[in-house]
């Protein structure tokens, strides 16, 4: 527990109520989107940057960890904390500060829910492209700090490609600002990309500048069933090929459909080998255009059939089951571990066979889907914790994937972040040199190791 | 006072949330964003998923069970959008229930509320005030309402609930519905004083025992009457029938259970009910959690509202089974007043955010909370019953 001195110096800064030391609201702040969990010491609720500088400032004198979260959707526990100290969290800071038409340029606080910007500037026929599915119960910060992607990344980029300006307090407290409207920008190092995907190790971020485009008009979803994922595979790159970079283009392989249909009965095919789930966008002539095109190369190329959605309700209907896989695992098995590895997209036929390698070899079941157009997927571990000899198993199968993703030419991560679940396997993807490299940033910015301590790397 | 629980079968909403046979939450974190209370205080400890993990908690002997937990059950509305949500399936509005009628059994209900039960137990009625005076809202009518003529038997009787009956506001919507009853020529009575609480309040606090004697009650008198149809304005009271009276009554109720935009519907569809062109007016719907997410009915008012000439519907942007609640759910304005208000106000934003002029709704809980909330943020916005916008329809 924090001493009282410090607990009374801490409600001075944000007001007695917004400092929480009860037993219940520790555990609620003790996990995160993941099966770990572990008590903070207390959760501290911030109003403003002003406030959140003082807290700093006080816990790096006092050398007390701080873990930065958000709504905590995570999948890396890269905001639970490892070893107690305080869980600064920055939902009250959510207003949307301003919507800069003519830049085509968005301010907010960091603790804003990313659905809640969107809808904001799609009033006016702006977009926020990122959308990790956790869009409804993420803040922008948290994105920023996970530098979180979703399907519609592929044609529009993740959601660093969008982060303009930041306003970060440092580990001392001091508050940087960094970046700014102009496109253009080589003045000085890129800090803004620095603290972009530092997952709270480097700063508290509390503002953000984002870069709107204009809402696309019209969109076409369709679903194309492979009985081979091979098929599917070469279709996907056959699409790339034409020139049309569709806005998503999701896979789900036959453990998906499986787990779906044993759940929902939707009349999915279990034997097909892979479903994917294209949509195409733009003005309404291009993304109807587009649409035939896809339509037409994965026919050719051995889909067996290519349902296209002629209404919004028929579309729903085409995501339903893409949308139903989280919740057929929880009725698998009590906890998932979902992984994010992202491999170059040629190897995905391969990766995928070996993930089922993995399933067979560690008696595990694994569910695969994720986005077929950038190579990122995400096998989900399907196991009951309660079970230490099957926890082994899951730990021993994570490496073999981890180890598969590297060894065809990936990444760990493709959107979670290294959080706590990935540390152990960092190096055998970046390298000594790089860790080295990465240390020495941090370190200079957190001398005394305060801000998220344990995550990452040590 | 704590209370330390030795084994999970002391409480029973524990002994769901480990059951191995029901889903089991994953943290996912989607409920936070339906939330209404989450959404107001941005508090874990609010948030369904918190609730979850506080009783699994309680279940592995991590904490014991005290005031604050007690407030974090009692600080819902019970609205159901948790459940309609999670892609899991977690029996959230089972599980908080159940917590509820723990906390009863185990005295930690908020004095607040343990207060609302005796009153109710006493006077069969929410209000404290003599159950005789279930009639009052006729007392100001031109002409006495046939409901009131004495008889023995109706083809339908009409349950008003207590809100209508007790609170001088909500007049209006008994007696609209009399008057509509009355146009469309349908044969029906009221009980009157011989109308108790419908239990709900109770039920939702954790008192089950108490309940069951208004609910024995409530059936006696209105078998008695032999009607075919009961009608209800009140969506707590058809949600209370439909759920709990026919599994006290252990046998199928030998007459059917309609909401009143339901039977209007009908009424429409069956020519009866002919409306005239009311002045152009953008109207909102409000789907109440009890007649919506819990009922599941979400057709009939809004058939109603756009058989009205004049009435332009438009949806808000949490609407049918993703309705955000008024704030007047689950008790928690007797408990928290400024969350309540808190809640109602951010349903207020949704409907000025559509740019509606009135909002309708089908609760007279429902239709008290956003009037309050248009009030006190100075809004110049109408919230009515479906039924009253129906009545003017046919008085223009």
């Amino acid at each position: 527990m924090l001493s009282e001195s410090i607990q009374s110096e801490l409600g001075e800064i944000v007001g007695n109520e917004h400092l929480l030391t009860s037993p219940e609201a520790l555990i609620c702040y003790s996990y995160d989107g993941t099966f770990h969990e572990s008590l903070p010491e207390a959760v501290i609720l911030p109003a403003d940057t002003a406030e959140i500088a003082q807290v700093l400032e006080l816990c790096n004198r006092q050398r007390i960890p701080v873990i930065p979260r958000g709504m905590a959707s995570g999948l890396a526990a890269a905001t639970v904390p490892v070893d107690g100290g305080l869980i600064l969290n920055t939902v009250r800071l959510n207003r949307l500060l301003e919507i800069d038409k003519a830049n085509m340029m968005a301010t907010v606080q960091a603790g804003i829910i990313t659905s809640d910007l969107q809808l904001e500037v799609e009033k006016l026929g702006l977009f926020y492209p990122p959308d990790p599915s956790s869009v409804r119960h993420s803040t922008i910060g948290g994105n920023i700090a996970c530098n979180a992607g979703g399907p519609r990344c592929l044609k529009y980029g993740i959601t660093g490609d969008y982060v303009m300006a930041l306003e970060v307090v440092l580990a001392d407290g001091r508050i940087l600002r960094t970046g700014g409207k102009a496109i253009k920008n080589v003045t000085g190092y890129d800090l803004v990309s620095l603290f972009t995907g530092s997952e709270g190790t480097l700063g508290v971020i509390t503002e953000a500048t984002l870069k709107l485009i204009a809402l696309p008009e019209a969109k076409r979803t369709a679903q194309a069933i492979f009985p081979r994922l091979e098929d599917a595979s070469k279709s996907v790159n056959a699409v790339l090929w034409g020139g049309i970079v569709p806005a998503t283009l999701e896979l789900m392989d036959e453990t998906a459909i499986n787990a779906v249909e044993d759940y929902m009965q939707l009349g999915l095919p279990r034997d097909a080998e892979a479903i994917l789930i294209i949509e195409t966008d733009g003005d309404p002539a291009d993304a109807a255009r587009d649409m035939d095109v896809v339509a037409r190369i994965c026919s050719e190329g051995g889909a067996s059939e290519v349902r296209i959605a002629k209404t919004p309700a028929e579309s729903d209907e085409l995501w339903r089951a893409r949308r139903s896989i989280s919740g057929s695992l929880g009725r698998k098995r009590p906890n998932k571990l979902g992984e994010d590895i992202s491999v170059p997209r040629s190897a995905i036929p391969d990766t995928i066979r070996g993930i089922k390698e993995i399933s067979q070899n560690r008696n595990l079941p694994i569910v695969i889907f994720g986005h077929a157009g950038d190579g990122n997927l995400h096998p989900n571990i399907l196991f009951d914790k309660n079970d230490p000899e099957e926890w082994q198993r899951v730990q021993a199968a994570v490496a073999d994937l981890f180890g598969l993703a590297v060894a065809v030419g990936g990444t760990l991560s493709g959107e979670h972040g290294v959080g706590t679940l990935k540390k152990p396997f960092l190096e055998s993807d970046v390298g000594p040199v790089a860790i080295d490299v990465m240390r020495s940033v941090r370190h200079a910015l957190d001398p005394h190791g305060i801000l998220n301590p344990g995550k990452i790397f040590d | 006072m704590n209370v330390k629980i030795t084994s999970p079968s002391e409480f029973q909403s524990a002994e769901i949330v480990t059951d191995r046979q029901n889903p089991a939450c994953i943290r996912c974190g989607l409920c936070l964003a339906t939330c209404p209370v989450y959404r107001t205080t941005l508090r874990e400890t609010d948030s369904p998923r918190g609730k979850i993990a506080l009783l699994n908690a309680v279940a592995d002997d991590r904490l014991e069970v005290g005031q604050e937990f007690s407030e974090r059950y009692y600080g819902c509305l019970l609205c159901g959008a948790c459940a309609t949500i999670c892609p899991s399936g977690v029996p959230l509005e089972e599980i908080i229930q159940a917590a509820r009628d723990d906390m009863s059994l185990h005295k930690l209900e908020p004095e607040r509320l343990a207060q609302l039960g005796r009153i109710i137990a006493e006077h069969h009625n929410i209000s404290g005030e003599d159950n005789a005076h279930r009639l009052l809202w006729t007392a100001n009518m031109e002409d006495e309402p046939m409901a009131l003529k004495p008889r023995e038997t109706a083809d339908v009787v009409y349950f008003v609930g207590c809100v209508g009956s007790f609170f001088p506001r909500s007049y209006r919507l008994p007696q609209t519905m009399v008057q509509l009853l009355e146009k469309a020529d349908i044969d029906h009575a009221v009980l009157g004083g011989e109308e108790w609480c419908c239990g709900y309040p109770l039920l939702i606090n954790g008192e089950l025992d108490q309940a069951s004697e208004l609910i024995q009650h409530n059936l006696e008198a209105i078998k008695s009457m032999n009607p075919e149809k009961v009608v209800f304005t009140c969506p707590s009271c058809l949600h209370i029938w439909n759920h709990v009276y026919r599994s006290v009554a252990g046998e199928e109720l030998p007459f059917e259970l309609l909401h009143a935009t339901q039977l209007l519907a009908d009424l429409v569809d069956a020519g009866k009910l002919r409306f005239r062109e009311l002045p152009a007016q953008r109207v909102t719907y409000h789907d109440p959690c009890d007649l919506g997410r819990k009922e599941k009915i979400f057709d009939a008012p809004r058939r109603v509202l756009q058989a009205i000439p004049g009435v332009e519907l438009v949806e808000m942007r949490d609407n049918r089974a993703n309705s955000h609640c008024c704030g007047g759910g689950g008790n928690l304005e007797t408990f928290n007043a400024e969350l309540s208000y808190a809640i109602s106000d951010l349903r207020l934003g949704q409907a000025q955010e559509v740019e509606a002029k009135v909002i309708a709704s089908a609760c007279q809980q429902c239709e008290r909370t956003l009037t309050e909330a248009a009030r006190r943020n100075r809004v110049r916005i109408r919230v009515l019953d479906v039924a009253e916008l129906a009545l003017q329809a046919l008085e223009e």
